[in-house]
């Protein structure tokens, strides 16, 4: 099971990505987080958000849900900026023994839901 | 680095092209706790070299509900007075990540510079390039040259380079709360953009006890019944007695957050593409993101459409200058057709009106914002609670007008969480003393 994205939901608070980071680093960081809020194209107000998991990219932007198969994720993603390309990142574990996965739990607006 | 900090403070000398960093020890944190108490601190040592101070809270970009804040503190030329200013959507936690808690910008540069302030290294470049750019021009340029989109970059527009007394700075392309002419400081400084991105990681003392109080604190916000459905700035405009939904509807695109706030204060309007459009098109420059609700508001009150206030809003960031403040002096101008009135703005000089006597920026409304906060209904005690309201976010790094409406985050739970965060033992009485000192 993987986290559902409703993109037009999401406000860009980057909760997510902080609550992630602290998921794999005990510690208030965004650099390490499985899940990115996409903020590139401030000027259009176009956000969205990435998601890495096993086996997909998930990208969630105002359009809809696009899976990408991780291999064959096309170019152009991994230029987006961020501290750490969500590519050499660690996939979601559904924060792995954690009481519910913590993006979903700091998510204020419900566009992170299982 | 240290627990929910850098434990540094940059220091910048304009004059020579030096830039050197001091510890912060654990003393100073637990005497002055951080953001703005430390800023004039900081002011005060360096107060003979006409410092301008960046900080940050030691709750900023944390996972506590509301950590947008970053603070600027000067010697406002409108007022005279040391003065703070607000600055959020990402650049307060920006500042941080990049390495620095603190940052004194002292002196004068003999040349136009900028500071890239990234990843705990301070550099100061040339500029010469950037002189005479917009503000929205200069971000662009920062952030193609620096490589990266989601740069911030604290800048001033034409208005600071000729150190006009409405300069504001500008985060990126958007209006900050600087009420108080910073913008000109940094023209006279010969400074004309800080540019910030950082990888920083912040340590916890007692990481599950810090993680559950910023839950128990954000869980609080969402189950508050008063916020129910509330979003961007037509509520808050609401809250304020204003009802501007049937002006401004026609043109919003999205609202969204700044760093960490689980309520969007902000508010995209689009008037260069149909503003029901989500998906990505070609056109670069879509319209104008709300970030000054009292700005807004002076141009609807001078009777323009709800599309010219915001072209308006739009040539008031480019140029650079406070909001406001430009809408007071155009009124006087007697000008009202759009063309007319965005030519006005790159001539506009005062007197302008100071805003009244407090040190934090007016930019805050002065008001609960969808709570009650047990305050009586006649508004007598609001001042004198606003005061304390803003001087408690200054002074950890909360959002201005998110604690506003925010009657969970108390001094007591944030106190709670520095001390979890930190390992600090933080006191009601160093708060109330750090408040008092700020406050004057
Ligand atoms: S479920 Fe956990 S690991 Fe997965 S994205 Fe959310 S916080 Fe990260
Ligand atoms: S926490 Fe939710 S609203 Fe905030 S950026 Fe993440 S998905 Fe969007």
């Amino acid at each position: 099971m993987d986290i559902k994205i409703d993109p037009i939901k999401c406000i860009a608070c980057c909760a997510c990505e902080l609550a992630c980071g602290y998921h794999w680093d005990d510690a208030m960081s965004p650099i390490t987080s499985s899940i990115i809020v996409y903020r590139t194209r401030e000027k259009k107000n176009y956000f969205g958000l990435m998601l890495k998991t096993e086996e997909n990219l998930v990208l969630a932007r105002p359009e809809g849900i696009e899976i990408q198969r991780i291999g064959e994720v096309q170019e152009g993603v991994e230029a987006d900026p961020s501290a750490k390309p969500i590519m050499l990142r660690d996939a979601c574990d559904m924060c792995d023994g954690v009481d519910g996965p913590l993006c979903v739990r700091f998510c204020p607006t419900g566009a992170l839901y299982l | 680095m240290g627990n929910l900090t850098n434990e540094t403070i940059l220091i910048v000398d304009l004059a020579s092209g030096e830039t050197y960093k001091e510890d912060i020890d654990e003393e100073f944190y637990e005497s002055h706790i951080g953001g703005v108490r430390i800023n004039l601190a900081l002011f005060e040592k360096y107060q003979e070299e006409d410092p301008i101070i960046l900080g940050t809270g030691l709750l900023t970009g944390t996972l506590v509900p509301g950590s947008a804040l970053g603070i600027v503190t000067a010697k406002s030329p409108q007022t005279g007075k040391v003065c703070h200013a607000p600055i959020c959507i990402y650049g307060g936690m920006e500042l941080k990540y990049a390495g620095f808690d603190f940052v004194v910008i002292k002196g004068i540069s003999p040349n136009p510079v900028y500071l890239w302030l990234h990843d705990e290294v301070a550099d100061i470049n040339d500029a010469v390039d950037l002189m005479g750019k917009d503000s929205w021009a200069t971000t662009d340029e920062l952030r193609k040259s620096l490589g990266e989109d989601i740069i911030q970059v604290l800048n001033i527009g034409p208005a600071g380079e000729r150190q006009s007394d409405l300069a504001q700075i500008i985060l990126n392309y958007w209006a900050t709360g600087d009420r108080w002419g910073f913008g000109k400081l940094l023209g006279q400084k010969n400074v004309k953009a800080i540019a910030l991105r950082g990888m920083g990681i912040f340590d916890l003392e007692d990481e599950e006890g810090f993680v559950d109080a910023c839950a128990d604190l954000f869980k609080a916000f969402k189950d508050e019944p008063s916020l129910s459905g509330k979003k961007g700035i037509i509520d808050i405009a609401a809250a304020m007695g204003e009802d501007i939904t049937d002006w401004l509807s026609p043109i919003i695109h999205r609202h969204s957050a700044d760093y960490n706030c689980p309520y969007p204060i902000n508010t995209f309007v689009k008037y260069n593409e149909d503003p029901t459009i989500l998906k990505e098109t070609d056109v670069a420059e879509t319209g104008f993101y709300l970030t000054d609700i009292y700005g807004l508001l002076e141009f609807k009150k001078m009777g323009l459409s709800a599309e010219d206030s915001c072209r308006m809003l739009e040539a008031c960031a480019r140029e650079g200058i406070n909001a406001v403040a430009a809408a007071d002096l155009l009124r006087k101008t007697g000008k009202t057709a759009l063309n007319d009135l965005k030519q006005a703005v790159s001539g506009l000089t005062g007197p302008i009106e100071s805003p009244e006597d407090s040190v934090f920026s007016p930019w805050s409304p002065k008001q609960p914002l969808f709570v009650d906060f047990g305050l009586p209904d006649d508004g007598s005690r609001n001042s004198e609670w606003w005061v304390r309201r803003q001087a408690v976010a200054y002074l950890f790094g909360i959002h201005p007008i998110f604690i506003l409406m925010a009657p969970m985050l108390t001094e007591e739970k944030l106190i709670n969480a520095v001390n979890l965060g930190t390992g600090l033992n933080i006191t009601a009485d160093t708060v109330d003393e750090a408040i008092k000192k700020v406050c004057g």
